[in-house]
């Protein structure tokens, strides 16, 4: 997925591989960040609605984000050892939704799956595009675990500056002007 | 009665409209490079010179753990005192600036909505604005959170119009 901006196929499912929960790593999780009862206390979390211990829903989120880099990287190898040069991906500007479908327990395997559903270059940051990425989270049961729309940055290819934009960054790299001009744009 | 959170706040004591303070968290190189390694391994995240060259401009936090720690400060300060039932998801998530090394954040919660569930009589929904800030007082991320939280008497009829 580390492709250039301009190489990306809409609607193609990529699997970003599984992941298993295992108790400890949930209540590591929740004392750190999301420390309600059913996620870090397994004999209270019996009193709950789960009925027992559940991850927090920013464990499984965070986890396959890591799957998604993962996957950025495995691509970016691949495409190096076909000879060429893998696409740059930019940090993410933000979720549209996430939907928390069923919890996750200890012992439950979650698979990843990503899918680009969207793309058009970025109004405010010139050479970058904007991706607008699925993904989506399964248990072993096949039931959905979630469900996420992420937007995220990725940098064009085949972008060339418009004349006025580049006389313009050449003049800022300059001791004086530049100093004026970033006054003046602030 | 749930004796894990008979005492705590239910959905009948929270009031649309009310905010809560988050505190702060101070967020340092290590905790940066500690979260990267384990959920975020961009080298923006890990390493000064990439996060130079990046769009970042400099070493940041991953938004995940913006996230995560505004979801701890929101945990110790509203989370863990009402009787909650987990969480249903977020939309509108918008990173408006990155956190960078040794800078804090704070922010506050709104409760921007109250509503009975249409299934379980037992069961609210809050939805609560999150508006999180740096030492500065500039926008880092927002984002609208829906909570589920016991009724504390679930016999209580639905109101008509209650639930839009």
């Amino acid at each position: 997925m580390t492709r250039w901006f301009e190489d990306i196929t809409l609607d193609e499912a990529f699997p970003l591989g599984s992941h298993h929960f295992t108790e400890a790593e949930i209540i590591r999780f929740g004392q750190l960040y999301d420390p309600q009862y059913f996620h870090v206390d397994p004999e209270a979390a019996r009193h709950s609605h789960f009925g027992g211990l559940v991850a927090s829903g920013w464990h499984t989120v965070s986890v396959g984000h890591r799957h998604m880099v993962d996957a950025l990287f495995a691509e970016e190898d691949r495409l190096r050892g076909e000879g060429k040069e893998p696409g740059v991906s930019g940090p993410s500007p933000g979720v549209n939704k996430m939907q928390f479908k069923a919890p996750v327990r200890p012992g439950d395997t979650v698979t990843y799956t990503l899918t680009v559903t969207g793309k058009r270059p970025s109004n405010s940051i010139p050479g970058w595009g904007l991706l607008f990425n699925t993904l989506e989270a399964v248990n072993q049961h096949g039931e959905l675990v979630y469900h996420a729309e992420l937007v995220g940055f990725s940098k064009l290819r085949d972008y060339r500056m418009p004349i006025g934009l580049r006389l313009y960054l050449a003049l800022t790299r300059l001791p004086v002007l530049g100093k004026v001009l970033a006054k003046r744009t602030g | 009665m749930n004796p894990i959170t008979e005492n705590r706040r239910h959905y009948e004591d929270l009031v649309e409209g009310e905010t809560i303070d988050l505190g702060r968290i101070a967020v340092s190189k290590e905790m940066i490079t500690g979260f990267a390694r384990e959920f975020d391994p961009f080298p923006f995240h890990l390493d000064e010179a990439a996060a130079k060259a990046s769009l970042l401009g400099g070493l940041a936090s991953s938004g995940w753990q913006t996230a995560a720690l505004t979801l701890r400060m929101l945990g110790d300060t509203f989370l863990t005192r009402i009787a909650s039932m987990g969480g249903l998801g977020f939309s509108d998530l918008k990173w408006k600036k990155p956190v960078m090394v040794d800078d804090t954040i704070t922010g506050t919660a709104t409760i921007a909505a109250l509503r009975r569930s249409r299934h379980h009589p037992e069961r609210g929904i809050v939805t609560v604005d999150l508006d999180v800030r740096n030492q500065r007082g500039e926008p880092v991320m927002t984002m609208r959170l829906a909570n589920l939280v016991e009724l504390r008497d679930p016999s209580l009829p639905l109101v008509e119009g209650e639930n839009p």
